[in-house]
């Protein structure tokens, strides 16, 4: 009935669409029970990412990764019209790219134009401009399907495409170009979320370096598959994958936290939150969870596609000529730096946003998030339990998904034990706290901060003066100086200055011209249609003539 | 079942004494400091008083710290109480050994920073929070290098476990090489930082302005001051055991061999008294730096530990 005439549209189910479908659903029934339920645009928008995911052909796969475009367009347009048609302009090139890149025979030119098509939608430096500014932009629920869903529809096309549609055409280089664009999303989203002071554009950074780290996972594998190592192909896929099913439970947990944040305080900014762990706790305590994760701490569901990832890039460094090798030392040294970026922006966002003392008074009035929001914090919270406790099982789930991609891998057993390491960890903070209850003197007395022998504040400031609080641009202060000569020009992001500036600028060049067109006069119009009308005579009669 | 009983004294008996000496060398250096320097200075004993002392002192709890509070003190400790159980000591071959991964180690060393950055921001006072801005900033280069410093470890011994990188490294296959040195140098650097040692920050220091490592836990007092103050010691001698069992894996003991454990021991003791001597020996003799001049210090680091790995690939590319 629908689709190209005479093929209509096929659905199907494999093993990698099943794995994309079981990613997608703790985030959307977490954002329906807290609040998106009722919205119509909402389901529009899951329906195109099902249905992108289902597709057996090409022009299913466009219509559905289309109608996730259109619907979540709509949605961006509900809070901000200044992202919403930059939002647009992105989901515009990518259609460019991807509509004749489907339907190309398998290739370099088809896998490149896939690449950007697709890595536009999810993220990838230098197409990630648009990210953190509009994925803050919608209601909660909806931020946290786009960061947590919406991106691993996009890294699904890139899998699909790179793997089973084009495998057998796939070149080493593939898997590098993919390799360097993650490499730079990795550097570059982990630095903005270190420096953004906004709770929910903070998330969207971290969300660029996990696109990065699935991508780097993911160009590993594509090279070693290529160059015939399928034990190094499968060991870099179950980083990439692992880390996607985390990166799909923690970070939506972390964005219904922003949203909570938001209608408690009425703001998303750090610098005017702080302290929110006294009026939100059950909210602090599920971000705690969530935090852990996007630093990747061993315990947390953050901890194993790191440990897996790192571990590939290392043995993917034992590999190939030598100037690869030292790329890939380089690539470690980025993966290092980004990872401690990563906990620094954690720490901030727990540190700045729920400890220490309040920096305004509706942080200070702060009250518990609403009972479905938290239901549905707690829902994805308990999902990331057997992913941080369990990868092992999760991963011998994923393994018809591996053999699928790399059909000759022999995946192996994850060497990381989190729950022996649990026992190495939780067995000596047991004792030390029986020892302490035995042996240290009991109890606690509370007593006003000492403060370095600071004065106390005036019985008019409640919580001291705010002002002698590090605030979350203080907290980055350092960072920024000490990194900001080389790696980041004065305005932040170089895919801001280098790209998105220039297009603005070329935007507004074309606005004013035709703008300029549309106020012309009746005399200009006349004119202009004269000019035409003797050009096209002079050229026939010089056609006559000759 | 015989052997695994050997493994698990050996254990047993590391841990033992990880716990108990780990106050004893900080004792050693403060003391060999002050006499380097010509004072007679505190018994090596110190160390234990100060925390005997900390076990008698009321609690106190700030009035603008949030429930979190008592919890930091054991996030901070627990994972360098797993580290301290992971590294080598005196024998290769602990019950302990398969999960000694140096990915993980380097995780939990971040998961302990993390504790203590939070700690430093837990009550909202200034001088923690610009503590804690600082140890964030230091952590991004050490990390990036102890990264780089790790693929050399794995290229030449082609284990990712600290147990197995001993082995390998004691049984003398990998003989004495370029890499090796700059990987030395740089995983000191690292090892400093982590520490909180001068040149980077000064464990002895009493201005709040300078100190980093310190300035996190002012607000603290008593027994959350105890764990915290014994997790500083417990990363100390993690640090000395991880460097002495990579670098000087020679003479180890086996777990499952109860005949080489006095052996292992003795030369465990030697390798943590050098240690304490070169440590004294370099803190006496430079000076505390400016907070920015570090990330150049942990840049010398990693670009050490890129230059090893380079050379491993060169090597390896003349070797064929």
């Amino acid at each position: 009935m629908f689709g190209l005439p005479g093929q209509g549209m096929h659905l199907r189910v494999d093993a990698l669409s099943l794995l994309f479908l079981a990613i997608l659903v703790p985030q959307v029934a977490a954002s329906a029970i807290a609040g998106m339920g009722r919205s119509v645009t909402f389901w529009v928008f899951i329906a195109g990412m099902v249905c992108a995911l289902l597709a057996a052909d090409a022009f299913t796969l466009i219509f559905g990764f289309e109608l996730m475009s259109a619907a979540s367009w709509l949605l961006v347009l509900r809070g901000d019209r200044g992202p919403a048609s930059l939002y647009v302009g992105i989901a515009m090139f990518s259609a460019a790219c991807l509509v004749p890149a489907l339907f190309l025979p398998a290739g370099s030119l088809a896998f490149v134009l896939v690449l950007l098509g697709a890595g536009a939608k999810a993220g990838l430096a230098p197409l990630h401009f648009w990210l953190p500014r509009a994925h803050p932009a919608p209601p909660a629920g909806v931020s946290a399907v786009m960061s947590g869903g919406m991106v691993k529809v996009a890294l699904y096309v890139i899998i699909r495409y790179g793997f089973v549609e084009y495998g057998a055409a796939a070149q080493p280089w593939w898997g590098a170009a993919l390799i360097a664009a993650g490499a730079a999303s990795v550097l570059l989203g982990s630095l903005r979320a270190m420096l953004e002071v906004e709770l929910k554009t903070l998330l969207a950074g971290s969300t660029v370096e996990h696109v990065g780290l699935i991508a780097v996972g993911l160009g590993v594998a594509l090279r070693a598959k290529a160059m015939g190592d399928p034990a190094l192909a499968a060991l870099a896929l179950q980083a990439a994958l692992l880390c996607a099913v985390a990166h799909g439970l923690f970070k939506p947990l972390l964005f219904l936290g922003a949203g909570a944040v938001k209608a408690a305080t009425g703001t998303t900014s750090l610098d005017w939150l702080g302290g929110l762990m006294r009026g939100m706790p059950r909210a602090g305590g599920l971000m705690l969870v969530g935090a852990a994760g996007m630093a990747a701490l061993p315990l947390g569901p953050g901890f194993a596609p790191e440990f897996l990832l790192l571990h590939a890039v290392i043995g993917a460094a034992g590999t190939g000529g030598i100037l690869a090798r030292i790329g890939f030392t380089a690539l470690l040294a980025a993966l290092g730096l980004s990872a401690a970026l990563a906990l620094g922006a954690a720490v901030r966002l727990v540190g700045i946003g729920w400890l220490g003392r309040p920096r305004s008074l509706h942080a200070a009035a702060a009250g518990e998030a609403a009972r479905p929001v938290l239901a549905g914090m707690a829902l994805l919270a308990a999902c990331c339990v057997p992913v941080a406790l369990a990868p092992g099982f999760v991963l011998a789930l994923m393994r018809p998904v591996i053999l699928l991609l790399v059909p000759a891998a022999q995946p192996a057993p994850l060497a990381y034990a989190p729950l022996w390491l649990a026992v190495l960890v939780f067995g000596p903070a047991a004792a030390a706290f029986l020892l302490l209850q035995k042996f240290a003197r009991r109890g606690a007395r509370e007593v006003p901060v000492w403060n370095g022998g600071f004065g106390r504040p005036p019985a008019w400031l409640p919580f001291g003066d705010p002002l002698t609080q590090p605030s979350a641009t203080g907290f980055a202060a350092p960072l920024r100086r000490a990194l900001s000569t080389d790696l980041l020009p004065a305005a932040g992001d170089p895919s801001e200055v280098f790209l998105y500036l220039p297009l603005l600028r070329l935007h507004m060049r074309v606005t004013r011209l035709a703008e300029r067109i549309r106020r012309s006069t009746i005399r200009e119009r006349l004119a202009f249609v004269f000019g035409a009308l003797v050009m096209f005579l002079l050229a026939l009669g010089l056609e006559q003539g000759g | 079942m015989l052997l695994f009983l050997g493994s698990f004294l050996a254990t047993l008996l590391h841990a033992v004494l990880m716990f108990a000496l780990a106050p004893l060398l900080a004792g050693l250096v403060a003391t060999l400091r002050a006499r380097l320097l010509g004072r007679r200075g505190p018994p090596v004993w110190q160390p234990y008083l100060a925390l005997r002392r900390l076990l008698a002192k009321t609690t106190l709890v700030p009035e603008t710290a949030t429930a979190l509070y008592p919890l930091w003190p054991f996030v901070a400790f627990a994972p360098l109480a797993a580290c301290a159980l992971l590294v080598p000591g005196f024998s290769t071959g602990m019950i302990t050994a398969p999960l000694s991964d140096f990915i993980t180690l380097i995780g939990l060393l971040a998961l302990a920073r993390a504790a203590i950055v939070l700690a430093g921001l837990e009550t909202g006072f200034a001088f923690g929070g610009a503590a804690a801005a600082r140890d964030v900033l230091f952590s991004v280069f050490a990390e990036a290098a102890l990264l780089v410093v790790l693929l050399s470890f794995v290229l030449l011994a082609q284990r990712a476990t600290v147990d197995d990188i001993a082995t390998v490294f004691a049984s003398g296959h990998v003989g004495l090489s370029v890499s090796l040195g700059f990987a030395l140098a740089a995983i000191l650097a690292v090892a400093l930082t982590e520490a909180g040692r001068i040149p980077v920050d000064n464990p002895a220091g009493h201005l709040e302005l300078a100190m980093v490592h310190e300035a996190m836990l002012l607000e603290y007092s008593g027994r959350f001051l105890l764990l915290f103050e014994y997790a500083a010691m417990l990363r100390l001698l993690v640090w000395m055991s991880l460097i002495g069992s990579v670098f000087c894996p020679f003479f180890m003991a086996r777990a499952d061999a109860p005949w080489t454990w006095p052996l292992g021991l003795l030369c465990w003791a030697a390798k943590l008294c050098s240690g304490a001597v070169a440590l004294a020996v370099f803190e006496i003799s430079t000076a505390k730096m400016r907070v920015f001049r570090v990330p150049e210090f942990l840049s010398v680091a990693m670009l050490l530990g890129v230059l090893a790995g380079v050379f491993l690939f060169v090597a390896a590319r003349i070797g064929t």
